[in-house]
């Protein structure tokens, strides 16, 4: 009993104490007036280190401050939520660029820390259905920064058809439908492939990011549709995995692979014939077009920021992988 | 005097030993205070709680059958599965034109009954068939996890009701100083406008299920049974208590709770996935066993099982907002868990 009153009194000792710094517990915000940014990558991966190195760097260029979140171990709400309330309750940032890891359980977050009033920019990945031009639930964020992934994953099954002679059967491994960039790339590739009377989409399998899955799912496919002629892995682990297992089947050169993201085991892979052709996003330009247009409207509230920047792609292939001008779409 | 005075030294360690856990978190808690720019505040508090809700519900769970002397090592996966199930019919309820509340309701209700299901065939398997609960639950995260992957198809449900996320995401009260005071229902404010939100809605369900059964473990028959049962099983079936009916109630409890966790992370995120608690399930584990109870079953207390979901708590908002990196909060977890049965070993000696 005497426990359970100290503990009663702890507790209230401990929200009594809390509640008296409330006003002052946010002011502190850039007291010298220089802007101050949030990035919240989607997940630990090579994409978005290297975006955060084009949100650095451009950071710099404009001498605004940058803090980085801590990386999400996994894909998804639960992991990175928390982070981004923890992280976000530092300080009142000026604007936070986020790849959202769920288009709907992002929006009551964030639109809280847009209550707040921080600008947010979704980069890579976006809320709803990313169109933020017409006014609904989630059109309050100041742009969408990505690839067109849709397009992306157009061009792929475009690329994969004309190698395999337009005809055959191809697999397709993905990530997780919740991340909208993906689900993206798979409907453009879809449809791409839908094209080609003579050629067959046999399976799209979701790996949720973890490398092992992708390969062991592929390795699946491939036992049970033994004339597949092409693979398209649809991000960094999904393609890292697909080609894995085509390497360990022994079937490297038999089936033609596609690969998106160009991390540097993607462009190894390519340079020794394991992989085809491999998409680069520009993750740091991705970064650095965020932090540019963040600026640019905090500095003046009256520009007209565009609801969606697209910065194109680039592709490597046998021929251009040893070409020092497509070294830095390597990410790193 | 000399006798008096030693007996004032025993007292005084004798008090450290029962309350030093929650010694530690007042100075965790001022650490973090002085070291994190922005953390001493009414929001940090509900922040700790609003993410923490689904620990305290699963290492709840998982705190009855530890005491029984079990462990349970399904309940994150038993979490995912009542995810799967409450999105996916909400997501059925809503396309045959049932109202948003209705839905919900109706989806809760029923997830809350299979997610009984897996506990069920936990505790039989345990109680009737003597069967390990390390390998019983152990299987049981396997088969969860596998139906739950095969009921989504690689596919979150999507387009639940939003009201579904306005309650799992909403306060008992908002307050906009000298303007307005609503209850559940956010004023409309211009943006920039500070609304202080009080008491995250899921955070007082959770808390009146988990002050429910605190009350029955430590004033029911039922509860005291358990403890008998973690104490010692034998005695407990020679003294007339029904140890296989207890066995599987427990774990059928633990998967109750499990399921109601479930429910608050569809609430929260307005998604459910298979491996939406996998994370969960070893801070559930380290909470109780930091809170106290001992891994051979007979002790821990609910409310010191809070107090251990609160250190790992405040430690994980702590370093976040101090800007440290995540495995460092790993590290520290495992630090603070040897150290914790250290110092209750150390308190034990003492005692005799």
């Amino acid at each position: 009993m005497k426990k359970t009153i100290v503990i009663l009194l702890a507790g209230l000792f401990t929200l009594g104490i809390g509640t008296l710094p409330i006003a002052s517990g946010e002011s502190k915000a850039s007291a010298d007036g220089k802007i101050t940014l949030l990035f919240m990558p989607g997940v630990a991966d090579p994409f978005y280190t290297t975006m955060e190195k084009g949100v650095r760097a451009k950071a710099a260029e404009l001498g605004v401050d940058v803090i980085v979140a801590e990386y999400p171990k996994s894909w998804g709400p639960e992991a990175q939520v928390p982070i981004l309330e923890a992280t976000a309750a530092r300080m009142k940032f000026d604007a936070i660029l986020i790849a959202p890891t769920s288009n709907d359980a992002l929006i009551a977050p964030l639109k809280k820390l847009y209550n707040k009033g921080m600008e947010i920019i979704t980069v890579d990945t976006f809320l709803g259905d990313g169109d933020y031009s017409k006014k609904s639930t989630y059109s309050f964020p100041l742009t969408y920064i990505g690839s067109d992934n849709e397009l992306g994953g157009k061009l792929m099954a475009e690329k994969l058809a004309a190698m395999v002679g337009e005809k055959g059967k191809v697999f397709c491994e993905a990530t997780n439908p919740d991340a909208s960039s993906v689900a993206d790339r798979v409907k453009g590739f879809k449809a791409g492939i839908a094209e080609f009377p003579e050629m067959e989409l046999v399976g799209v399998e979701w790996c949720q990011d973890v490398q092992q899955v992708a390969q062991e799912q592929t390795l699946a496919a491939l036992q049970k549709n033994k004339d597949i002629v092409g693979i398209f892995g649809t991000n960094v682990y999904s393609a890292q995995g697909s080609y894995q297992a085509v390497v360990n089947a022994g079937l490297t050169g038999a089936i033609k692979i596609c690969s998106w993201d160009a991390t540097q085991e993607l462009i190894g892979a390519l340079k020794k014939g394991q992989v085809d052709l491999v998409l680069a996003q520009k993750p740091a330009e991705i970064g650095a077009l965020g932090v540019e247009w963040a600026v640019k409207f905090l500095k003046d509230k009256s520009v007209n920021v565009p609801k969606k920047i697209i910065p194109g792609f680039e592709f490597f292939t046998k021929e251009n992988v040893n070409d020092p001008a497509m070294e830095q779409y390597i990410y790193k | 005097m000399n006798t008096t005075g030693k007996t004032c030294q025993q007292n005084l360690i004798g008090e450290m030993g029962k309350r030093w856990v929650f010694l530690f978190l007042l100075l965790e808690f001022a650490y973090f205070s002085i070291s994190a720019s922005g953390y001493f505040s009414f929001d940090t508090v509900q922040m700790i709680l609003f993410y923490g809700t689904e620990i305290f519900l699963l290492a709840s769970a998982e705190l009855f059958v530890i005491i029984t002397g079990g462990i349970d090592l399904s309940v994150g996966y038993v979490l995912g599965f009542a995810t799967v199930i409450s999105s996916k019919l909400m997501v059925v309820f809503a396309s045959l034109g049932i109202s948003p509340i209705g839905c919900i309701l109706i989806s809760i209700v029923i997830t809350l009954v299979i997610g009984l299901i897996p506990g069920f065939v936990n505790g039989v398997l345990v109680a009737k068939l003597r069967i390990p609960p390390f390998i019983a639950t152990f299987s049981m995260l396997g088969i969860t996890q596998g139906i739950s992957e095969l009921l989504m198809q690689g596919i979150p449900a999507k387009n639940l009701p939003i009201l579904a996320g306005s309650i799992g995401n909403g306060y008992l009260l908002y307050i906009v100083p000298g303007q307005a005071l609503s209850f559940f229902h956010r004023p409309d404010v211009p943006r920039g406008v500070r609304v202080y939100e009080i008491i995250p809605n899921v955070v007082v369900f959770a808390f009146l299920f988990i002050a429910v059964f605190a009350f029955i473990l430590k004033r029911m028959r039922f509860g005291q049974h358990l403890y008998a049962i973690g104490g010692n099983i034998d005695a407990a079936a020679r003294a007339g208590i029904n140890v296989r009916k207890n066995l599987v109630a427990v774990y059928m409890l633990s998967s109750f709770f499990a399921s109601l966790a479930g429910i608050i992370y569809v609430m929260k995120y307005i998604t459910g996935k298979a491996d939406a608690g996998a994370g969960f399930l070893l801070d559930a584990i380290a909470a109780v066993v930091i809170g106290g109870a001992s891994m051979f079953g007979g002790s821990g207390t609910v409310w010191r099982t809070i107090l251990g979901c609160f250190v790992i708590a405040v430690l994980e908002t702590g370093l976040r907002m101090m800007g440290t990196p995540t495995f460092d909060k790993y590290i520290l977890v495992g630090v603070i868990l040897i150290f914790t049965v250290l110092i209750e070993c150390f308190f034990s000696n003492f005692k005799k």
